[in-house]
């Protein structure tokens, strides 16, 4: 057990003991190796399912939004005397912890609805990486020792780096200690140096137009609408999202490739300035989806337009959420 | 709608989406004043910049348009007040995120023209039928309903 992992379940134990939350949110091991699923924890009989490892990769930010919407409606039919708080203890990195600030910015719930247990992240290990490792083979078993990734495949053992299985929104984050916290599960630690943290937006950019709509339109293609990344996202908390909605139908429900396109293009244009870059969504698609060049692109223009990063500031305002008068508007066509 | 418009009769079909008070009034007043200007666009009516989805610009796209022109009051003129300035916000994400993933940029355009500007307005749909003219027949994004 590492000194992090420890320190989550001291404090988990203690704030469920003291009755201080109703449920603890983190990681626990997956059925699968080197993978881990959320979990939440009730009781302090249970907190030593809890982990911290390279593994845990998901942004739980999204149950913490789904538990407590969940209670708020729950509540909506009980008598006043009878109603009851909920309060709900988060283990998070620097990625989860500016969903958290979104949220609140957002006001979607309240600052002391949430308890958070902060972690300093050096990054996670990403499926594709990994997978390109093995040669796209099956990781029967695997473990992690130190700075190695210890994998089995059916043609045998072998042993990867730690950071060359890292996922990139990982290596270039610059928020690697939580943005707020109640408590933290370790030092605080440094960010990773990256020169260029949108190189990946620059050399796309690069391209010429009709190379840039191949590689989309190939992208979108692959994505068969189950809709995971968007589940996933902690910023896409929405009662019914549009893609939901028949009247008016926005995207139609066949399989229709420029229905996928206006799907993407759409929900990614829902993420201006409220995307955190926390991979959660590139994890989660099955079909492997390069949806992160996309994203990094309003990131970009988040931060160069309107000096923005998503999640970063509570007290600093989302670019959509607000205005100036000499707002940039070279865009704006005049004619001759 | 796109299929069969390769031809040499081909026209530009652009799309409109313009704010009651200030660039509808501008298009009555360019009627008014008995001005030329080219009969490409549709002119769709609302309330105020503020109120167009950006989602309006990409269905009107994938409905095979050519070309979108969103226009409202100037910065400051607003009816309500600020409803333009937090569109320009809007806009400019959208038009840099359609030409980031290969849109051409004259294919959205967006401008202010008020109620006033009958003269500019003519010369906004003079000159953004030419442009999206110069880039020929919309193809990205279009839903071709035969291959379902
Ligand atoms: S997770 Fe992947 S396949 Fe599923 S909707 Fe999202 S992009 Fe498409
Ligand atoms: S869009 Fe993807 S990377 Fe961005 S916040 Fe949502 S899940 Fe995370
Ligand atoms: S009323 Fe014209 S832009 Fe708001």
């Amino acid at each position: 057990m590492n000194p992090i992992e420890e320190k989550i379940r001291e404090e988990a134990k203690r704030l469920l003991d003291e009755k201080k939350v109703d449920v603890v949110i983190g990681y626990e091991t997956g059925t699968l190796p080197l993978q881990t699923a959320p979990c939440f924890i009730t009781s302090s009989d249970e907190i030593d399912r809890l982990v911290w490892n390279p593994c845990c990769k998901q942004n739980l930010a999204i149950y913490v939004h789904s538990a407590l919407s969940q209670h708020r409606e729950s509540q909506k039919r009980v008598k006043p005397e009878d109603k009851t708080d909920k309060v709900v203890a988060v283990v998070a990195r620097g990625c989860t912890s500016r969903s958290l600030v979104i949220h609140l910015q957002e006001k979607q719930y309240n600052r002391e609805d949430v308890v958070i247990i902060g972690i300093p992240c050096q990054g996670y290990i990403d499926k594709n990486k990994l997978e390109a490792g093995v040669d796209g083979l099956e990781v029967i078993a695997g473990s992690i020792d130190g700075d190695a990734v210890k994998v089995e495949t059916s043609k045998g053992k072998t042993e990867l780096s730690l950071i060359e299985v890292t996922a990139d929104n990982c290596l270039e984050c610059r928020f690697c200690n939580p943005v707020i916290h109640d408590f933290m599960a370790g030092e605080a630690i440094p960010a990773y140096e990256s020169d260029d943290e949108f190189a990946v937006v620059d050399d796309f950019a690069a391209l010429p137009e009709a190379e840039r709509w191949a590689y989309f339109s190939a992208e979108m293609n692959k994505c068969m609408r189950c809709y995971a990344c968007r589940n996933i996202c902690p910023s896409c908390y929405c009662k019914v999202c549009f893609v939901d909605q028949s009247q008016p139908e926005w995207v139609g429900a066949g399989v229709n490739p420029s229905d996928n396109q206006v799907f993407q293009i759409m929900r990614m244009f829902h993420m201006a300035g409220r995307c955190v870059d926390c991979g959660s969504c590139v994890e989660v698609c099955a079909e492997g989806v390069d949806l992160r060049k996309f994203l990094k692109k309003l990131d970009k223009d988040d931060l160069d337009l309107y000096g923005h990063r998503a999640g970063a500031e509570l007290d600093k305002e989302a670019p959509l959420s607000t205005f100036r008068e000499n707002d940039e508007e070279a865009f704006i066509f005049e004619p001759e | 709608m796109t299929t069969e418009t390769k031809t040499e009769k081909w026209e530009p079909r652009i799309v409109a989406l313009v704010c009651n008070w200030c660039t509808y009034a501008g298009a009555d007043l360019a009627g008014i004043s008995r001005l030329q200007y080219p009969p490409n666009v549709s002119l769709i009516r609302l309330p105020c910049s503020g109120r167009i989805n950006p989602f309006y610009v990409v269905k009107a796209l994938q409905h095979g348009v050519d070309g979108v022109l969103v226009s409202g009051c100037h910065p400051g003129e607003c009816h309500y007040i600020s409803g333009n300035l937090a569109a320009r916000r809007k806009f400019a994400f959208l038009q840099n995120f359609l030409n980031y993933i290969g849109i051409e940029k004259d294919r959205a355009i967006f401008t202010w023209v008020s109620a006033s500007e009958g003269e500019k307005f003519a010369r906004v749909i003079t000159e953004v039928t030419e442009k999206v003219r110069a880039l020929g027949p919309a193809t990205k994004l279009i839903k071709e309903l035969d291959c379902v």
